[in-house]
């Protein structure tokens, strides 16, 4: 069971889980067992509103943090996501398929996109954000959004 | 004969300035002016949401369809609220997940796919509301 940081911006309430590191544009990277599961933060799935279709890249796929890793559509816009690390795509979530909504009902959960085989995760770890790092940014980041309210 | 007073409820988004709330309302205006005009009134949610007396009325004595632009559902809620009863729950991006080539782009003008989108949905609401004509003159013939 996750721990969460939490705000209220305007009438958002955003949620940052602590167990786990972040890239600054929101996606993030859970070890287990020597794998990676990476997702999209609570806050990146509350702005980017209902999903529609979540293409992932396929397993197998090998990519440096950086590199695109998702394609996003929403009922507002398209959005591509990149890597937070390193690594090989060994698994996709079957519901990024069936049901992308995951990504909006369990963002730290259920709505996980891939798990990804890494090497170093600790150097990878490092160049990471850790939750409180990524909780400011993040809070930064919903604030600015709702100026435009 | 069923009462012809009665009549199935569309609900549709009010969603103004966004694609899926213009397919909701397109959707809504098909089915309730060119499809089943008869058997179907459009209730805005907006006078829902007032509290308009007369659409208060019309929910809580009809069955309603609402259509939704996401998954706020506030068409649904508001029928609830008003004391209707939902016979069927439409969510417009439920729909574009089986039709992805209708990608719904446009607000003031929905493009093509759009268009497309609504009339699909139009015709699944229309589907929805024949079923429930056809239960109730089954109800009053038993």
């Amino acid at each position: 069971m996750s721990d969460f940081l939490e705000t209220t911006v305007d009438k958002f309430t955003f949620k940052v889980a602590t167990d786990r590191f972040y890239n600054p544009e929101g996606v993030w990277a859970k070890e287990e067992n020597g794998r990676v599961r990476i997702g999209l933060s609570d806050f990146v799935q509350q702005r980017s509103g209902d999903v529609a279709f979540a293409e992932i890249k396929p397993v197998g796929t090998v990519l440096a943090a950086g590199d695109e890793v998702a394609v996003i559509e929403t009922i507002k816009v398209n959005i591509t996501y990149t890597s937070p690390i390193k690594g090989k795509i060994v698994e996709v979530n079957p519901a990024m398929n069936d049901a992308p909504e995951a990504i909006n009902q369990d963002p730290y959960g259920a709505g996980w996109m891939a798990i990804m085989e890494v090497t170093n995760w600790d150097v990878q770890r490092a160049k990471l954000l850790d939750p409180q790092a990524y909780f400011k940014i993040m809070k930064g980041q919903a604030e600015e959004e709702a100026k435009k309210l | 004969m069923m009462d012809e007073n009665k009549k199935v409820i569309i609900v549709p988004c009010s969603g103004i300035g966004k694609p899926y709330g213009s397919v909701s309302r397109e959707a809504a205006y098909e089915v309730t002016e060119d499809l089943r005009p008869g058997q179907t009134q459009l209730v805005p949610l907006a006078l829902l949401v007032l509290g308009d007396e007369e659409s208060r009325a019309v929910v809580e004595a009809c069955p309603a369809v609402t259509i939704d632009g996401c998954k706020l559902g506030c068409a649904a809620k508001m029928v609830q609220q008003s004391g209707g009863t939902i016979a069927q729950e439409f969510a417009v991006l439920d729909v574009y997940r089986r039709y992805k080539d209708l990608k719904p782009q446009g607000i003031a003008e929905l493009n093509e796919g759009g268009q497309k989108l609504a009339r699909v949905l139009a015709e699944e609401v229309t589907a929805v509301v024949d079923g429930l004509m056809t239960r109730e003159q089954g109800g009053e013939n038993a």
